[in-house]
């Protein structure tokens, strides 16, 4: 087969290959970074590079505009290489890290009367070991199971073979003298069975921290909470996004490339690479090593899960939609790949099903709906839109493809709530001139998913466009106008903006958005229409996810995205996933209580039959076809 | 009264044992509710929560069955006013009426022609379901020989008509074995007729002018013993017979009033002239009749009814699909485009529109990927290189166009790929996203 | 035993919508159609009266749609050459009322000038004195640009001017405002699009009362089932008190049912289908008389003999039973 040698601008060597070969694979060969948020399906426009001689074939233009195809761009993931060609590559658009830290979050409450030696499984002991004689020749590890026993109650004891190998040493370093950790189903009961994690030589002073992590590992970001198992407190909050991103925005993209070639295993690192590096930040924030870790508990949905872990996910996708397991059995460290401890006890949490996996078991236990009376509506706002209703006493599920749009995916100007990012918009209903306020205080760049939710709800009180959608073109108004893809209103003038271009919202970001918004909708309101329970019946509305904490409830009302009720009864949580990963951490009964929810969640595949359909093209609307549903919009509108 | 899924999950014993094969006791009554599982696969039900629910799940109208040499037909068993509601279950049974009065060679004929009837649709064969044989001459043995003269042609289940016992009596002689239907009980007649289908395991209609008078008759009968019961409400105009139908409908699913909760049996043929009977039967097949009496048989009118009663007893729960198939917009030619989309309803109405409303001709290919969207059915697997690839060689599209180029949805520009390696004389393109951008795409860049 | 006859008391009622105007309103035709006005499913006579009977319009052409089949082109004839004629004609079939559906094209390939969708419909005016509904071609530039100039042209007329959809809807819908006209919302076959539809148009200031719906149907075989049930659906909401599906409905089975092979064809067709002009009228009626029973309030059909027979179908579901 014919070869080809492709050149680069910016002095990385060329690379050989074969006819037929992706451009972006020859670039990944030239190990030039290339981002490729939709997974290489050609979707997202965002690997765009130009051939600056020679030609490739492009099977797919989208998303490039007529000039930048004239000018030579084209898709990477969508060039096939037939000759030899020059491939020049624009600066990555770097992905911004204004994400939540410990510097601004708010610090955590540690449940109140938290009591490691009451709920906590892994205790950390000081020994001091009676030296063998010629009268006592007791081997070395019965000597310490019999200190274990006398000193700490311990029962029958497990250890690894490199602990049994580096037994000998750790005794006689520390002179007899040793602090065991363990990880014990019980320790405040005697005799309690238990595996032992880590032996040091000496007495570590007691109010050394015992360092654990909660890990949520979030489709778009990876967060990481830095405990100390003593005190229960939170001493460092980081998070990052997810290395996968850039493998696929959406959890089908993932699962889909994974089951590539040497996909599967890319991912793990991926998403490993991201933990132990936030897990290295936090630890230097704290003077901790990461080894010093001996307890993690992980949360997240099925998918990151199981690509975490290396397990097949294909299943997950296609009817009728299985995961390979959906409890986890307690495993190590070394065995999930983390930078801890080796023997550090890594606890995965139980979910439900594909489409509602752990970080909403996690969620159902931090949010206190395990625990309610009130019949409650607990919404995730995330790319998969999870829902759950229920109270203590019965819990249903379902989870509907919302898409990323109200984190800015999909959308031309979408961007994620970072610097630059408009979040708040408002219409003048007389001039209809735009007022918005940027993150940061600079330029703009975009329009995040607060910003979104706001202009669809000023554009529709304006009448910039009609309730189902439509730019109304009748209207004459420069920043009303025909784009290249079809009626778009202008939020800001090139002049005004960071990258000198106009920032827009189109028709098609608006199609995107009302679907996101009426997929979440139809996904609670039919899970309460198969129940039986009226969506009214339900008390009190918590909204979970990291995009939680920045919508407008108002605005979400307008939009018909959060049922129309009293404001009071809608409670953010911010991260939930998180939050129930650290309550689990903490207190061992808190897994089983995560695991019996899980047992009692009944699952609604919502695909099933037409009702969720209808629910849906009836949600495509503004606020919603039915707007009985929607009195306090009505009201505002008539008044 | 139906009970929904929390309502009976309260009367379950809530363990979550998964004995029933459901995950969740809820899950159990959500399918219960449904009316999709059988109370009796949960072990652990107690006995008072059983009879309730046992109670609930009884049908308001009762399945009466006609079985005739390994033949069926089948009604009731409804549970809605409007198929929207859920569906409507057993579809109305088509007889033909022939009458003892006629010469056993012509009935003979007409019973082989109607029987031997089948017409295809979408791939299902329709035929019709048996006969009503009448006694008119007044003569039991001429009844007999009818009957017999329409076995000699079909093995299809029958009705037997007439209001005289013993007219039935020799008819259902000449049946013996089978599960008929006689054709009826009235106020005069219902003692010897309830005797006769008990006898003969035959299901009875009863005739009566009034409901009220309707439903005393079958309290009667049902007290003497025969349960299988068919009702005529004596109604032979378009208005009066939608009136009642509609009205016991409504009285066994909304007052679940047991007397006249058994199916309903129509006669649109008496009386008027073929193309009148075709009206009445749409009516009888809409609202709620469950075995129909034809007087006219012809493949002109008995296809378009065989269709709509398919049409009306298809269950709109399932995804609305439209048929997979190469569509023809705006009169095509081998120059035009060829556009790949899938069979969800939805999607492909709206590339419809978009390209019908732009003037452009274009070949449409719809591929069968189970009524999903572009993006769901490509998630889920069901719109693949593969499938497409399939449907193109299926419906020989190469054969209807000069270019061999194809374009895919902007949605799974991933498939290009795998096409060109499924499709290899064909050129693959990648349209746009969204249909609103079809016209412009097809004008500008193809 | 006495039976208590179940009957449905609804909160609401389909709106009145008034097709054509007598000169007393500005108009020139010699009597109107009032369509809707239900309070009950249809024809239950037993629990209100229906005050306004189903109406049946014939669908004709400004120009002889030469791609029609060939039974209806014969059974017109010449009269399809001409809308004057073809109008004159359809009342002597019994129409209630016409429906002129205007062509893209005129023969020679040309597009339909408005000039010449203007005299197609004050020919039709001019032969009958029954209401006219005007469908422009069916795309949206050549609807707007056929229909203004006839909605002005026929100020006062009361027609219905379609196809409002919800992509295309303002130019029609401000047209029919400005000249006392009512507009035909046309939606695919789904009860949300017909009601979104509705309130769109309902919000650029258009009475309800001069809205009729089109909620779209399939023919016989050709999923009549969805465009039955949408309609159903439509008619209960309506009932329930969903101001914006109370509104008359117009379907097409006419055009639906043509376009079907069953009707279509005469050759090149199973044996198993029968005689062709008798299955034709059948298909044509029989999706008629569905949707008729499931809440039409106007059918739109083609072929005389299918008009003969719905028309006595829905005379004798309008007689009320003598029990009641």
């Amino acid at each position: 087969m014919a070869e080809h040698i492709i050149t680069f601008e910016n002095n990385k060597p060329p690379v050989t290959v074969a006819t037929g070969t992706l451009l972006a694979e020859a670039i990944q060969q030239a190990t030039v970074s290339l981002n490729q948020p939709c997974g290489g399906q050609g979707r997202c426009g965002r690997c765009a590079v130009r051939v600056t001689d020679g030609t490739v074939r492009s099977r797919s233009t989208l998303r490039l505009s007529a000039e930048d195809v004239a000018a030579g761009y084209v898709l990477a993931c969508q060039a096939v290489v037939e000759s030899d060609a020059a491939i020049s590559i624009p600066p990555q658009e770097k992905i911004e890290r204004l994400l939540t830290t410990d510097l601004v979050s708010a610090e955590v409450e540690v449940p109140a009367g938290y009591d490691p030696h009451k709920v906590q499984n892994v205790r950390r002991v000081t020994l001091t070991l009676p030296p063998p004689t010629m009268d006592d020749q007791t081997d070395d590890w019965n000597r310490l199971l019999t200190a274990l026993r006398q000193q700490a109650d311990f029962g029958t004891v497990q250890a690894s073979l490199d602990q049994i190998q580096g037994l000998g040493g750790v005794l006689r370093e520390g002179d007899w003298r040793v602090t065991a950790t363990l990880d014990a189903e019980r320790w405040d009961c005697p005799g309690c069975p238990a595996r032992l994690i880590d032996l040091k030589p000496g007495h570590t002073p007691v109010e050394t921290p015992l360092w654990g992590i909660a890990v949520d590992i979030g489709t778009t970001t990876v967060t990481l909470w830095l405990v100390d198992l003593l005190t229960g407190k939170v001493l460092a909050q980081v998070a990052e996004y997810n290395g996968q991103i850039t493998r696929g925005e959406d959890v089908i993209s993932r699962v889909i490339y994974a089951g590539k070639n040497n996909g599967a295993a890319e991912l793990r690192d991926l998403v490993l690479t991201t933990i132990n590096a936030l897990l290295e930040t936090a630890c230097k924030r704290v003077q901790a090593q990461p080894c010093d870790v001996v307890k993690a508990v992980v949360s997240g949905n099925s998918v990151m899960m199981h690509l975490l872990l290396n397990i097949r996910a294909d299943s997950i996708r296609l009817s009728p939609f299985v995961t390979a397991i959906n409890d986890i059995p307690t495993l190590t460290g070394r065995e999930v790949g983390f930078n801890t401890h080796p023997a550090a006890t890594v606890d995965c949490l139980p979910g439900v099903a594909s489409y509602v996996g752990a970080d909403i078991t996690a969620g159902v236990l931090s949010s206190g709906l395990i625990d309610t009376e009130a019949v409650t509506l607990f919404i995730d706002m995330g790319t998969n839109g999870e829902t759950v209703l229920g109270n203590r006493d019965w819990l249903v599920t379902c989870a509907c493809s919302a898409g990323p749009a109200f984190e800015g995916g999909g959308v031309l100007d979408g961007m994620r709530a970072t610097k630059g990012a408009i979040e708040e918009v408002w219409i003048n209903g007389a001039t209809f001139e735009p007022t918005f306020r940027v993150i940061g205080g600079v330029k703009p760049r975009g329009l995040c998913g607060s910003a979104l939710i706001a202009l669809l709800a000023e554009m529709a009180l304006t009448g910039v466009m009609d309730k189902g959608g439509h730019i109304n073109t009748h209207r004459d108004h420069p920043r009303i106008r025909d784009g290249e893809h079809g009626p778009e209103y202008v939020v800001a003038w090139a002049n005004e903006t960071a990258h000198n271009r106009d920032i827009v919202i189109t028709n098609v970001d608006i199609d995107n958005l009302i679907r996101a918004k009426a997929a979440i909708y139809a996904g609670f309101s039919v899970l309460a229409e198969r129940v039986g329970v009226p969506l009214e019946m339900a008390e009190q509305v918590l909204i979970g996810g990291s995009f939680g904490k920045y919508i407008n409830v108002e605005k979400a009302v307008e939009i018909g995205l959060l049922p129309d009720m009293p404001w009071e009864n809608f409670h953010f949580l911010g991260n939930t996933s998180v939050r129930g990963a650290y309550l689990a951490l903490l207190d061992r009964e808190a897994r089983a209580r995560v695991k019996a929810s899980a047992a009692r969640m009944t699952y609604i595949e919502l695909s099933a039959d037409n009702i969720f359909y209808d629910a849906f093209t009836s949600a495509l609307f503004l606020p919603h076809t039915d707007l009985s549903r929607f009195p306090s919009v009505q009201a505002a509108v008539v008044s | 009264m139906a009970l929904s899924g929390i309502q009976i999950y309260k009367m379950l014993p809530q363990i979550n044992c998964k004995d029933c094969g459901f995950p969740t006791c809820l899950a159990f009554a959500m399918k219960l509710a449904a009316k999709q599982v059988e109370l009796s696969s949960c072990p652990h039900v107690a006995e008072d929560a059983k009879a309730q629910l046992s109670e609930a799940s009884e049908p308001p109208v009762r399945l009466v069955s006609l079985k005739a040499n390994g033949h069926e037909v089948k009604a009731g068993n409804e549970v809605v006013m409007f198929r929207h509601e859920k569906t409507f279950y057993n579809k109305p049974g088509l007889f033909l009426r022939l009458k003892d009065s006629q010469p056993a060679g012509e009935i003979q004929a007409a019973a082989a022609e109607a029987d031997g009837y089948c017409v295809n649709y979408v791939g299902r064969d329709l035929t019709l379901d048996g006969f009503a044989v009448e006694a008119v001459s007044g003569d039991a043995a001429a009844f007999a020989s009818a009957i017999a003269a329409v076995r000699q042609a079909s093995h299809r289940p029958l009705i037997l008509i007439s209001t005289d016992s013993t007219m039935i009596a020799a008819g259902l002689r000449a049946v013996d074995g089978e599960n008929p239907l006689i054709y009826g009980a009235n106020t005069g007649n219902w003692q010897a007729m309830t005797d006769l289908a008990k006898q003969h395991h035959a299901s009875l209609a009863v005739i009566a002018e009034s409901l009220d008078e309707l439903a005393d008759l079958t309290e009667k009968i049902k007290e003497a013993g025969v349960k299988d019961l068919v009702l005529d409400p004596a109604a032979r105009d378009l208005s009066q017979s939608l009136a009642l139908n509609t009205q016991i409908r409504r009285l066994a699913l909304k007052k679940n009033f047991r007397p006249l909760g058994y199916p309903l049996i129509s006669f649109p043929g008496e009386g008027s002239d073929p193309a009148q009977e075709s009206v009445m039967a749409v009516h009888a097949i809409t609202k709620y009749a469950g075995f129909i009496v034809l007087d006219h048989f012809a493949a002109e009118t008995a296809y378009p009814l065989l269709v709509l009663r398919e049409n009306i007893y298809t269950d709109p729960q399932k995804p609305i699909q439209v048929q997979p198939d190469i569509y023809e917009i705006n009169n095509p030619g081998p120059d035009d485009p060829v556009l790949v989309t899938t069979n969800f309803s939805i999607t492909y109405f709206s590339v419809a529109n978009e390209i019908e409303g732009s003037g452009i001709p274009a070949w449409l290919v719809v591929t069968d990927a189970e009524g999903m969207s572009v993006l769901t059915a490509w998630a889920a697997g069901k719109f693949d290189a593969e499938r497409i690839a399939k449907t193109i060689k299926s419906f020989n599209v190469a054969d209807k166009v000069n270019r061999k180029r194809i374009v895919i949805p902007g949605h799974v520009a991933v498939l290009s790929g795998e096409l060109e390696e499924e499709l290899p004389d064909w050129e693959i393109r990648v349209g746009p996203r969204e249909a609103i951008d079809l016209p412009a795409f097809i004008k500008q860049v193809l | 035993m006495a039976v208590e006859i179940p009957k449905d008391s609804w909160a609401g009622s389909v709106r009145v919508v008034t097709l054509g105007a007598t000169p007393a309103d500005g108009g020139t035709r010699s009597h109107t159609i009032m369509i809707g006005g239900q309070n009950t499913l249809p024809f239950m006579h037993f629990e209100k009266s229906t005050p306004h009977r189903p109406v049946i319009a014939v669908e004709i052409k400004d120009r002889r749609p030469e791609d029609w089949s060939g039974l209806l082109l014969e059974i017109w004839g010449d009269a399809a050459n001409d809308p004057a004629t073809w109008a004159k004609q359809a009342e002597v079939a019994s129409a209630d009322l016409l429906v002129l559906a205007l062509t893209l094209t005129a023969a020679d390939g040309s597009p339909t000038t408005p000039s010449m969708a203007v005299g197609a419909v004050k020919a039709a005016l001019a032969a009958t004195k029954l209401p006219l509904i005007v469908l422009g071609p069916g795309q949206a530039d050549a609807d707007n640009e056929l229909l203004v100039p006839v909605a002005e042209a026929t100020k006062g007329e009361r027609l219905a001017l379609g196809l409002c959809e919800d992509k295309n809807y303002r130019t029609i819908v401000a047209a029919a405002m400005a000249n006392d006209h009512c507009v035909v919302a046309r939606t695919p076959m789904d009860v949300n699009l017909a009601k979104q539809l509705n309130i769109l148009i309902h919000d650029m200031g258009l009475p309800l009362d001069r809205i009729v719906m089109d909620p779209t149907t399939g023919a016989l075989g050709y999923g009549i089932e969805y465009g039955y049930s949408v309609m159903e659906r439509l008619r209960l909401a309506a009932l329930q008190g969903d101001a914006m599906t109370q509104l008359p409905m117009m379907v097409t089975p006419g055009f639906e049912a043509w376009k079907t092979k069953e009707s279509k064809f005469g050759q090149d067709v199973p044996e198993t289908w029968g005689k062709w002009e008798e299955r034709a009228i059948n298909w044509e009626t029989l999706t008629a008389m569905t949707l008729v029973e499931s809440g039409a309030d106007v059918v739109v059909l083609r072929h005389p003999e299918s008009v003969r027979r719905v028309h006595q179908a829905i005379t004798d579901l309008m007689t009320v039973p003598e029990t009641v």
